[in-house]
């Protein structure tokens, strides 16, 4: 990293060669550990004094290797994690740890396994429903987790480094949720192409690191001078991932301002905290198993009011995004998928029928990954904006 | 006062010039391509020729298709959505559904009282455009322009799949060599092209009046292809390319209007009729 880059040019620096510091801790002894989605129980790792690694796909990179191992009309995200590890673009990583956030992810990590040899690989089980027995068997998955990491390493987990680790996370978690707090005046004080910037830059350098990256660009946002420009529409944004700026300045363009979002790529992983609870464990299980909400769960078990009242049902779903638009003074919504994403594809319908309850105008915009995507996407905003109009 | 509006699509670019009382002066229809893109400005001499009006006549110009973001001589850009949208209405006040099929994308627009509330669009796929028809008049060695006429006289059309251009292309080589019946086949075509944009359009939950615009809807085998697949009558303005124009020259007009009831200067941008450039 840069002597003395800070705050946003520091996000904006990690942003764009993201594998610099993992490469320089690596010189210095510290292990890598990839990961490819949010259900990955990163304190874990932390508590060893592993570095996790977010990998992430690559809409500019055409996707070529990775066709030898899985189909083409598949989750082009997780084609495109593959195509990157094919390429050697993860060479330095000393191992992940991937989660059953879906079937593709399921499939695509297996492939990588067979065809990428790594020192370290672990895959993390987590039910796809909500009912008897989920709390345990997951609890029972971190229990394994938490074994092969500490036989990798050849140390132990404590509890005092693990509530350590879920501090430190925990505290990332406050502080991103301060950072989205500052999107909240209009013009917003930062924009949705600087956040994911930071976002991205979080998850390519160890908690710490990222903890003092948060202090500083907060800082810096709170008294800057130069932000975004005041623009006719609030919007939020739903959906799977978002991991490229340009996606975000093709749908920001000079009518909008991105002021919050609920994806993978962004809040998500920062919504709520890891519960210190007595055996850590079992907060960590909440946390992923429950507190975790995108669509991969299937909630309905629990909570089973669909049949009996379907807005109650949507209001216990997507409650805290009413929330969102409310306290973010949203003004319009755009669900966003990246093409072939089934648990997102199949949410989509009760979303919709959520927001339409909410009266915010919302529209669907499903694409390929890829640049090409970009103008056709543009067209799509831009009627959207043009069908909502300017913010009252 | 005089309004230009500039739709320049995939395949075509179409031009309408109208008057202060929304009467149109000139409309012409050009070969977008490659090339002819960037000559845009050529086919707004043409419309301008037409007229018997000078460019500096034209108090507003809007932009709007898949070409419109680097249009030199435009004051706004405003999407294809909106203005075709705009232009439908002018013709048919009561339509709630709009389904335009061009030369490389189809997309539906829900309408209420002129205003556009919500949109569908295909983004990138061949098959539900006229290039399927394109690709597959070119296989059975017809004319594109005759391929609506044949279909009437098929009284048993043949299933086509709609998936893919290129497999609806193999499945023709495989229907002609079994010998069926030509006029067949293309009706399977035309319902193979509809019933893939019903679909699509069927998102917006479709209510009539419904109307069917771009080039496709000149050919009357897919009008009825489009009725049988949607269930209500398909109504076809008299020139269905040039709706994006009309409705991009009423907004312009509406626009300047607007500015001038409120008293505030029109918004306009310095205009050259200089060639388009590519998106940047």
């Amino acid at each position: 990293m840069t002597q003395g880059s800070k705050g946003l040019a520091k996000a904006k620096e990690v942003y764009e060669d993201r594998s610099r510091r993992a490469k320089e801790l690596k010189a210095e002894g510290r292990k890598i550990i990839g990961y490819p989605c949010i259900y990955v129980p990163l304190e874990m790792m932390t508590a060893l004094d592993l570095v996790p690694y977010r990998i992430y796909g690559d809409m500019r990179e055409p996707i070529t290797e990775a066709d030898r191992g899985l189909q083409t009309a598949f989750c082009a995200i997780m084609r495109s994690c593959l195509d990157l590890g094919l390429k050697g673009k993860y060479d330095f990583l000393d191992g992940f740890v991937a989660a059953h956030s879906c079937d593709p992810q399921e499939k695509a990590v297996r492939v990588w396994a067979s065809l990428i040899e790594h020192p370290y690989t672990h895959f993390l089980d987590v039910p796809g429903t909500l009912q008897a027995g989920s709390w345990e068997y997951f609890k029972g998955q971190l229990t394994a987790l938490k074994k092969t990491l500490e036989s990798f390493t050849g140390k132990i987990i404590t509890q005092t480094r693990l509530r350590e680790a879920i501090e430190a996370h925990n505290l990332q978690r406050a502080l991103v949720r301060e950072l989205y707090d500052l999107r909240k005046p209009d013009p917003p004080l930062i924009s949705g192409a600087e956040t994911l910037q930071v976002i991205k830059a979080l998850t390519s350098i160890p908690v710490e690191e990222g903890n003092e990256l948060l202090r500083q660009v907060i800082t810096e946002v709170k008294k800057r001078k130069n932000g975004p420009q005041k623009k006719p529409a609030r919007l939020l944004v739903w959906g799977n991932t978002m991991d490229d700026i340009a996606h975000v300045e093709t749908i920001e363009g000079d009518e909008a301002n991105i002021v919050m979002d609920d994806h993978c790529g962004g809040s998500r992983a920062y919504r709520t905290d890891v519960e210190l609870t007595e055996d850590l464990l079992d907060g960590l299980t909440d946390y992923y198993l429950v507190k975790l909400i995108p669509p991969r769960t299937f909630r309905v078990a629990v909570l089973g009011e669909t049949k009996k009242d379907w807005a109650a049902d949507l209001e216990s779903r997507f409650g805290y995004i009413g929330e969102y638009i409310k306290g973010w003074d949203v003004n319009g919504v755009i669900m966003q998928l990246v093409r072939y994403c089934d648990p997102h594809g199949f949410e989509q319908p009760a979303i919709k029928d959520y927001f339409d309850s909410l009266g915010i105008p919302n529209t669907y915009l499903e694409h390929d990954y890829s640049e090409g995507a970009l103008a056709p996407l543009r067209t799509r905003v831009q009627g959207f904006l043009e069908v909502i109009g300017p913010k009252a | 006062m005089y309004f230009a509006g500039v739709d320049i699509g995939s395949t075509m670019t179409k031009i309408v010039v109208m008057d202060g009382a929304g009467n149109i002066c000139s409309r012409i229809v050009g070969p977008t391509g490659p090339e002819h893109r960037r000559l845009a400005n050529e086919v707004l001499t043409q419309a301008l020729e037409q007229a018997n009006l000078s460019f500096g006549q034209i108090d507003y110009v809007v932009a709007t298709g898949y070409g419109r973001v680097n249009v030199p001589f435009a004051d706004r850009q405003i999407t294809e959505l909106t203005c075709h949208a705009r232009g439908v209405a002018s013709l048919f006040p009561t339509v709630r559904t709009a389904i335009d099929i061009g030369g490389q994308d189809a997309k539906g627009l829900k309408i209420k009282d002129g205003k556009l509330l919500d949109f569908v669009m295909n983004d990138k796929c061949a098959a539900g455009t006229g290039r399927f028809l394109e690709v597959l008049a070119d296989t059975l060695g017809l004319e594109l322009d005759d391929l609506g006429g044949i279909s009437l006289e098929s009284t048993k059309k043949v299933p086509i799949s709609s998936t893919c251009t290129i497999f609806a292309q193999q499945e023709v080589i495989a229907r002609i060599s079994e010998g069926l019946p030509l006029e067949d086949i293309v009706a399977g075509l035309h319902n193979a092209l509809a019933g893939r944009v019903a679909r699509m359009v069927q998102r917006l939950r479709v209510e009539p009046d419904v109307v069917l615009t771009g080039g496709v809807a000149k050919n009357i085998g897919v009008v009825k292809a489009m009725k049988e697949n949607l269930g209500y009558k398909i109504l076809v303005p008299p020139d269905p390319l040039l709706t994006g124009a009309i409705g991009a020259a009423i907004l312009g007009k509406e626009i300047t209007s607007k500015a001038m009831a409120e008293g505030v200067p029109i918004e306009r941008k310095e205009r050259h009729l200089e060639e388009v450039t590519f998106f940047k």
